[in-house]
Formats: structure tokens, sequence, C-alpha cells
């Protein structure tokens, strides 16, 4: 489905404009070190990278399929056969748990600049990709590209912060935020702040609604859902967990836990450091549960909702056409099927035809009886468990209360994660499936 | 007069708990304290209105200053206008201010006389004209007015340095409305209950009667006497319309229906499978290549027969009732289902075998 024809003409200017872009941000960069006097030698690299740029942009301008820089084909194909939801979520949990460990390394400015301009770059040349590009510019998803940069650069700064204030701290002095302690007055400061940006948002949003309409679209109609259907794209987190469960849990237990257990941070913390500068040294725990819960189980999802599911739900790598006869084996099985068809090789437990009320729920109970002892185990025994091993000092802290809403909200966000690799490993469906009651676990 | 109309943190207080009359009673103990000679008998809430009554008085029952006008007009709301009323009432206004803590309505009689031979000067004249441009908040919004009033006096009590000084030292002047205002309010009110107390009750019916009809309305509304949907029943044709392996999806846009002929645990049977995944209810589009319904929401899939088997669906799609009519056509009635996992399929009402 690659027709390179009408299509690089179609996107030739943008990506033109879009190098040049890049050029002239390397330029300004290479000014500013330049006129530091700090980093000559980096100049020099923003230079010859502006440069590069901007040929690259007269090649892009040229829209013929032979001048326009994109990824060959082969690089391409090897990107869809490799991605899948399983590949997709280790990976950026590995690449997350990199750029954490290896912060120190990826806060300097020049190496933070140098991946900006290989992330911009890869996008420019996937650019040329007609399949990513008619996903990436439909009017819908251009600002989750923007977001996506913007979350980077945010999580970055706030890193790089940590960072300088970790090694501070070591060093027993005392955090940025306490040496620049600089008091700002809310009238007029803060104030003409504000309103500056709300002008200057204002007119943004004013161009942006004018040059990106949103799509026009048939009216609703109960009997007619489009392919692939996709929630406002702050949702798309909860569509995808909503892949993994019962609606009951991914769209009405688990949001309402992520919202009581925002609501229940600032009591169940402990720690009496990093109020009010940034850390992560000091509040490791804190730092680490947060950030998993937002990049890992919210962000993540996000992008990949976005940006890899198509019709009928499918996984989509980023170059591939979105087909709706795209055909993925999902077939899944229940745990009480497992355990008691394929396990003891018998058949589920049935009631007698026309048993009364309570022999049903008796004979229901036997056949979940695995999957309620494994929930009940996770939820019942898991805390105290904890309590008395790795969370043993954190007991000691929070007191029996505190610990046990701790632990619970942790183990409920964990159920996600858990249930996704139970998924894609046993493809088990539910652990609890009495569908007699609508009650799936 | 500026400093007068700004009310301090503590006095805002003592109005807010005065200001609901006899529940404040235990709130300002001192003023019951200083001050018993004045109403022993009265609630607490009329005390310092008396207070300020006196020196009123001493400030001379004469006409306010413009100054005190000018006060009296940028103080008050609906209810402090009346206030400006008939300073050299003094000693009527007294009782009145008493009786009107107890009862507003016994209240309103009294001062009435007082205020008709005396009201003559600008203020006065002001306020009759403010009361009658808004005669219906003022009985309540007077109240808070007294108490507004009251602390001016009632604080410096409170502060326990000196208190028959302030109350004699304070100009009697910011006072003086709100004594009066009780008085002419009261006059006001009187003249309500003759010439509009009717009125009201007629319009507050009219109301009621008006907010009845619009309920019922409202609820006429919400339950239609029509009905927008198709009939529940409907045919599609004779069997022979539906070959075997044939799931029929013309019904879908109309009906929500998918008419199937398929096997079901070995046996033939003509089914019509509901267009609602079992999942979140979204419509599955029927994929005829892969011979299998797939949701586009979540990509929970079923067989022909309706069994879920990948996906989050926790279980099958429903089955309408289905039958052959009287005339030999298949009729589907949507107004009754069948669930596989409640065991309802094997009922003879959800298929028609072949």
């Amino acid at each position: 489905m690659h027709s390179n024809g009408f299509f690089l003409t179609d996107v030739a200017g943008f990506l033109g404009g879009y190098y040049a872009a890049i050029a002239a941000m390397n330029g300004v960069a290479a000014y500013i070190l330049w006129r530091k006097k700090g980093q000559p030698g980096w100049a020099i690299v923003w230079t010859a990278v502006s440069v590069v740029m901007m040929v690259l942009a007269s090649l892009a301008l040229s829209g013929s399929a032979a001048w326009v820089p994109s990824l060959p084909a082969s690089a391409r194909g090897l990107v869809n056969s490799l991605s899948g939801p399983v590949l997709y979520t280790l990976g950026t949990v590995g690449l997350l748990t990199a750029l954490f460990v290896f912060r120190r390394f990826f806060v300097q400015p020049m190496v933070a600049w140098t991946i900006l301009n290989v992330m911009l770059v890869l996008m420019g040349l996937s650019m040329a990709d007609e399949n990513f590009a008619s996903i990436v510019m439909k009017p819908d998803n251009v600002p989750i590209v923007g977001l996506v940069f913007l979350l980077a650069f945010f999580t970055w700064l706030a890193t790089k912060q940590a960072v300088v204030n970790d090694d501070r701290i070591a060093r027993g002095l005392p955090p940025m935020e306490k040496e620049n302690d600089e008091k700002v007055l809310v009238w007029p400061d803060l104030v003409y702040t504000e309103l500056i940006c709300m002008v200057a948002v204002a007119a943004f949003l004013l161009i942006w609604a004018i040059c990106l309409p949103a799509p026009l679209e048939e009216p609703a109609s109960s009997v007619k859902t489009p392919n692939p259907s996709k929630a406002p794209w702050y949702f798309l987190g909860l569509q995808e967990m909503l892949v993994y469960f019962d609606p009951w849990y991914a769209g009405v237990v688990l949001p309402s836990l992520v919202i009581f257990g925002l609501m229940a941070m600032p009591y169940l913390d402990f720690n009496k450091k990093g109020n009010g500068y940034y850390s992560i040294a000091e509040r490791k725990f804190s730092y680490l549960t947060f950030q998993f819960g937002f990049f890992v189980l919210w962000i993540t999802l996000i992008i990949l909702g976005t940006f890899l599911r198509g019709p009928n739900w499918n996984f989509f790598g980023p170059f591939e056409f979105w087909t709706p006869y795209k055909v993925e084996v999902l077939n899944n099985v229940d745990l009480p099927q497992m355990f008691w068809v394929g396990l003891l090789d018998k058949p589920l437990p049935r009631p007698p035809a026309g048993a009364g009320g309570l022999v049903q729920a008796g004979y229901i109970l036997l056949r979940e009886a695995p999957g309620l002892l494994l929930v009940g185990a996770y939820l019942v025994l898991l805390p105290p468990l904890l309590a008395v091993t790795i969370f043993r000092g954190f007991f000691a802290k929070m007191g029996f209360i505190r610990y046990m809403i701790m632990a619970n909200l942790m183990l409920l966000m964990l159920t996600l994660p858990i249930k996704m690799i139970l998924r894609w490993t046993f493809n088990l469906k539910y652990i609890i499936s009495i569908p007699e009651i609508s009650l799936n676990f | 007069m500026a400093e007068k109309k700004k009310m301090s943190v503590a006095e805002i207080l003592a109005a807010a708990r005065a200001a609901d009359g006899k529940g404040a009673a235990a709130s300002p103990p001192e003023p019951k304290a200083t001050e018993t000679e004045e109403s022993p008998a009265a609630p607490p809430a009329s005390k310092p209105k008396p207070a300020a009554a006196k020196p009123a008085a001493a400030a001379g029952g004469a006409r306010p200053s413009v100054s005190d006008i000018l006060a009296m007009a940028r103080a008050n709301k609906a209810a402090g206008a009346e206030t400006a009323a008939k300073p050299a009432a003094a000693k009527p206004a007294a009782p009145a201010a008493k009786a009107a803590a107890a009862k507003p309505a016994a209240k309103a009689t009294e001062a009435g006389a007082a205020k008709t031979g005396v009201q003559r000067d600008t203020a006065s004249i002001l306020a009759a004209a403010r009361a009658g441009a808004k005669p219906g908040p003022v009985s309540k919004a007077d109240a808070p007015a007294r108490p507004a009033a009251k602390p001016r006096e009632a604080k410096p009590v409170a502060e326990k340095a000196a208190p028959p000084r302030t109350v004699a030292t304070v100009p009697p002047k910011p006072v003086k409305p709100a004594k009066a205002a009780a008085g002419a309010a009261e006059d006001r009110r009187t003249f309500l209950q003759i010439a509009l107390g009717s009125a009201m009750a007629v319009g507050f019916s009219a109301l009621a009667v008006t907010g009845g009809l619009f309920s019922l309305g409202l609820a006429r509304f919400l339950f239609p006497n029509v009905l927008a949907e198709p009939p529940s029943k409907f045919k599609v044709g004779s069997r022979d319309g539906f070959p075997s392996g044939k799931v029929e999806t013309k019904y879908v846009a109309q009906y929500g229906v998918w008419v199937v002929n398929g096997d079901f645990q070995g046996q033939q049977q003509i089914y019509a499978l509901k267009t609602v995944c079992t999942h979140l209810g979204c419509t599955p589009s029927w994929l005829e290549a892969e011979q299998k319904f797939k949701c586009p929401c979540h990509g929970s899939g079923f067989y022909k027969d309706g069994v879920n088997f990948e996906g989050p669906a926790p279980r099958p799609l429903e089955r309408y009732a289905i039958r052959i009519a009287d005339d030999g056509q298949l009729e589907i009635d949507k107004s009754k289902t069948f669930q596989e996992e409640l065991g309802q399929w094997a009922d003879p009402d959800s298929y028609v075998t072949v």
C-alpha cells in the first residue's frame, strides 16, 4: 500500500518546512552555544546538523520518490513485523527504565538535544510513509504527537532538576529551589504572566482550529459503530484497559481507584523529604510508583491506542496499512476452563437441570473456586505478607490502616499489568468468570 | 463616617452570630452582663438595639447630617435603607425594636404610628422611596441589617475595656438608622399586608399551580405517547431465504439483528442474533472471510453461532425470539432475548429448526 505518487507531492511541502524548522532550531542552538563560548565544539556540530537539515529540506521539497528522504522499505517492514502489543509494552517499559537508570547521562543538555534531533528526524523520515503519515497527520492525532514531545520535555526538565538536587544533597548543600528562593508577587507579576499566557494560548488555539478543523462525521447511529471506534484520546488508556477486563472493572472500578488513589496520596506519604523541590533519590518509592502508573499504565497506553490500534482494535505496526481484514488470533480462555478442562480433564461443573438457585450458586462457586482463591489470596494474603517482608519499614512507619490502603491500591493498580501479561502468555481471558451475574475479573 | 462603614472581622462575626436572633443567645455573653438594665427579658438579639437607641436619642433626635445620609445610603442594600427614617422617634422606637426582635409582625403595627408623625427629613423620604422600590425582600433583609448595625455598639462592649463608655462615645448616627429601620419596615409591612398580602398569596398560589402543571408536563414529555422504534415484531420472509451457513446482515441497519442459518451444537437452526456486543455494547461487524463477528471497539470476536471466543467479551451474543408465523414467514420478536450463559438457548422460542 505504498503509493508513493501523489502522496509525496502532497506531503513534500510540509516535510520541506519541517526539515527547515529543524535546521533553524539547530542554527539557533549553535548560535547560543557559540555566544556562550562554553562549548564551541558543540556549536560546530549543531551548525553542521543545521546544514544537513537544510539539504534534507530541499530534497523533501523536490516531492519525487527518489529524493524525498525516507526510511528504506526493509526497515519499515522489519518494524512492522516486530511490533505487537507485547513488544510495545515491554519495549516502552525497558526504555523508560533505561532512561531512569541512566538519568544522570540523559539529563545532560547536549545528550537531550541529540535525542530530540534524532526523534524529529526519525519522525520526518517516517512521515514520507503514506500509512504512517495518514495516522499521524489526522487532525485528531496531531495534538497527541505534540503532547508526546511536550511530556518528554517536561519530564526531562524535572528529572534534570532532581538530579542536580540529588547531587547537591549528597554534598550536603540545600536544594536549588532553596538557593534561588526568589519571591514573585501574585499581583502584578504572576497575574500578568497568566494574562499573557492566556492571550497566547487563545491565539494559538484559534490558529489551530482554523488550520486543523475537527472532522465532521455522519450522524450517530446505535446500529453502526465506526471501525475502529476510538474514545477521546485522553481515554484511550481506559479503552486499552477494557481489552483486558470486564467493563465494570476497567471502566468503573479502576478509574475510580485512580482518582481515589491520587487523592489518598498525600495522606499515605510519610516521607517528609522532597517537599517543595525536585528529588528522586530521596523519594525513590513514590517517584517510581507514580511514574510507573503514569507513564506505563496511562501514557504508553494512550500512544498505543492512538497510533497502533486500528480497525477491529487490532494491533498495527506504525507503517502498516489499516485494513479491517487483518486476522489476528486472539482466542482466549477463562481460568475455570483451563483448570477443569485443561488441567483436570473434566467438564466444567454444571448444576443438574432444574436445580434451585442455591444449588446453582454452589456449582458456580465450585466452578470458580480456583479463580476466587487466587484473587482472594492476592488481595487478602499479599498485603500482610508484604508487610512482614519487603514493606516491613513502610508498615512500621505508616501504621495498619494507611499501610493497608497503600498496599491494596498498589495491588489493584498492578492487576492491569498482571492481567496483560497473563493474556499474552496464557491467553487467559478472565480469572473469575461468572457471566450469569455479569461478574468477570 | 467612612470608617464606620467598614466592619472589622470581629464585627462581622458578631453580626453573623447575632443574625439568627434568638439562636444566638449564648454567643455574646458580655452584652448580657453590661446591658442587663436595658432589656433583661428580651432575647439577646434585640439587646444591642436598645443600646443603640439610647445614643440615638442622645444624639439629639434631630435630623441626620448630610454625611449621615450619605453613609446610610452607602451602607445599606435593600434593608438598611428604610433605616434612615425618623431619628427623632427614639422613644417609641426603642420599645418597637424590642418588640421587633420578638415578633416582626407585631413590631410593624407599633412602629407605624411613631413613624408617620415624624417622617419629614431627607433620610426618611429617601428611605420611603427605597422601601417602595423593593418591598418584597425587606422583611427578611432587615433582620440582617439590624444585627449589622448592632455590633458597632456590641463589639466595644465585647472588648470589655469600657463597655458603658463605648456605648456613650460611639457616634450614634449610624445606629439610628438601624433602630429606625425597624420602625420604617414595620410600617411598610403593615401597608404590604393590607394592600399586597392577598396579592402575594394569589401570586404564590399561581406559581405553585404553574410549577405543578409544568412538572406534570415534563413527566409527560419524558414518557411520550409515541414509539420511535420500529415494531418489536417483524417478518423477514420464508426460511428459503436463509440458506445454510448464511449470515443475513441486511436487517442490521433497521432492526439490529443478524439472521443466521447455522449449526449450533449439532443442530441446524435459524436464529436471530442481537447486534450488541456483550462487552460494552458496540455493534460488531460480520466478517465473511473470517466467518466471525468482530467488534471494532475492543476486538471481541464471536463465532457464527454467537459464542464469544476472542477479546474481552464475557458471554455470547444474545438471541431474539424467532418463530414461524401463520403465513409461513419467519417472525422475529425483539421484545424477548435469550442468553446462552443462562441456558436459554435451549428454549425452542429462540430458534427455528431447518
